[in-house]
């Protein structure tokens, strides 16, 4: 599928086909495309726990459910519960930085030296990010952010039906087993989706000069007619929601699978 | 308990939301009522009563009560147990009473059938 169509089908995927295992190549190009994922200092930000749901015991499964994740935590035959690292940054930028420095890729013609790492970009830049709860928290939150939106593309791509939801951190620690610096984000659901790939429709978005600003804030940003008609013509926008047939699809899948339809 | 339960605030707000929501007429919804009755005879409390042990009012709203919601969660299951039918059958009258809970604001899920 081309990159504009993965965008414009992606939609959060509420039911799915709780019968139908999910590929582990399919699971692994999930995770290959959050791990190339653009990334500040190339520190490992994201980080994630896949899980089968029928390994889990039943008791870990219920301390892992909430009232808003109920429903998906039992169709979804994948969860990927992502994490991001506090630490990642104070840890991985001195080294990587280095590293990028050796293979050419932050070069002098930038600025990029390894006395400039180690006397200025750590001791100014990341310890400062790292030792400030905030904007440790933002920057993590922002680069594990990343990471996700493209495991979600490409689970899109790959065919499977996805969405993010919320769940208990401090069970999820228990149950997963995870580092401290850890701190808890969105688990993914992946499976098969037991609805049509169209899910509704595109979601209602604000218009893009609603959203975004030219200049400076209060001047929108002004896109061309031309311009929505290519991404129309190349499926990134698509027909938006509501559907006329969709109240019936939802009372069908819910009957097929014994939710409340009404 | 009153048998007349059609009336109450809790279930003319799910009348209202079936109709609304879901094009569930009025005749259609109350045969819906008739099984929220029978679940009401199981647990010995009236509609307004079980949605006022799932939900409190705090300042702008209100709050769902976990303990009220878990509790009928369970006798909703209980409640399919004791019915005759089908698993589809059982299921498709727990839901009515899960529907009755979703509609006056008491978020509930439920696990798809195996």
């Amino acid at each position: 599928m081309e990159f504009k169509e993965v965008v414009g089908r992606r939609r959060s995927i509420r039911y799915f086909l709780p019968w139908r295992p999910v590929e582990r190549d399919k699971v692994q190009t999930i995770l290959e495309a959050a791990r190339l994922a653009s990334r500040a200092g190339n520190a490992d930000f994201a980080r994630a726990i896949v899980v089968e749901r029928d390994a889990l015991s039943k008791a870990d499964l219920a301390s892992l459910t909430l009232p808003v994740n109920a429903g998906m935590i039992e169709m979804a035959p994948i969860h990927i519960y992502w994490w991001g690292d506090l630490k990642a940054f104070a840890r991985d930028m001195p080294s990587r930085a280095a590293e990028q420095v050796d293979m050419g890729i932050l070069n002098i013609s930038h600025g990029w030296t390894h006395t400039f790492i180690n006397e200025v970009a750590y001791p100014q830049v990341v310890q400062a990010f790292s030792s400030d709860e905030v904007l440790c928290a933002k920057v993590t939150g922002c680069e594990a952010g990343l990471a996700i939106s493209q495991a979600l593309l490409a689970a899109v791509d790959e065919g499977l039906g996805t969405m993010l939801c919320t769940y208990p951190e401090e069970p999820a620690r228990q149950v997963l087993g995870v580092p401290d610096s850890w701190t808890s984000l969105w688990v993914q659901f992946v499976g098969y989706p037991a609805e049509s790939w169209e899910a509704g429709g595109q979601r209602p978005r604000p218009p893009l000069g609603e959203l975004f600003h030219e200049g400076k804030y209060g001047q929108p940003f002004r896109g061309t007619e031309e311009g929505a008609a290519r991404l129309r013509a190349e499926k990134m926008i698509q027909d938006p929601a509501p559907f006329s047939w969709r109240k019936e699809e939802v009372r069908a899948v819910s009957r097929m699978l014994g939710l409340p339809e009404e | 308990m009153t048998t007349d339960i059609e009336n109450t605030k809790t279930v003319q707000a799910w009348l209202k939301g079936l109709e609304d929501q879901s094009g569930v007429s009025r005749d259609e919804g109350l045969q819906r009522v008739a099984v929220l009755q029978d679940f009401c005879a199981l647990v010995d409390k009236e509609p307004d009563q079980i949605i006022a042990e799932c939900l409190r009012e705090v300042e702008g709203g209100k709050k769902i009560r976990a303990k009220g919601r878990r509790f009928y969660a369970d006798r909703i299951t209980e409640f399919e147990s004791s019915i005759g039918g089908g698993a589809g059958e059982k299921r498709q009258m727990g839901n009515y009473i899960r529907s009755f809970l979703i509609h006056n604001g008491v978020l509930l899920q439920t696990s798809p059938l195996s």
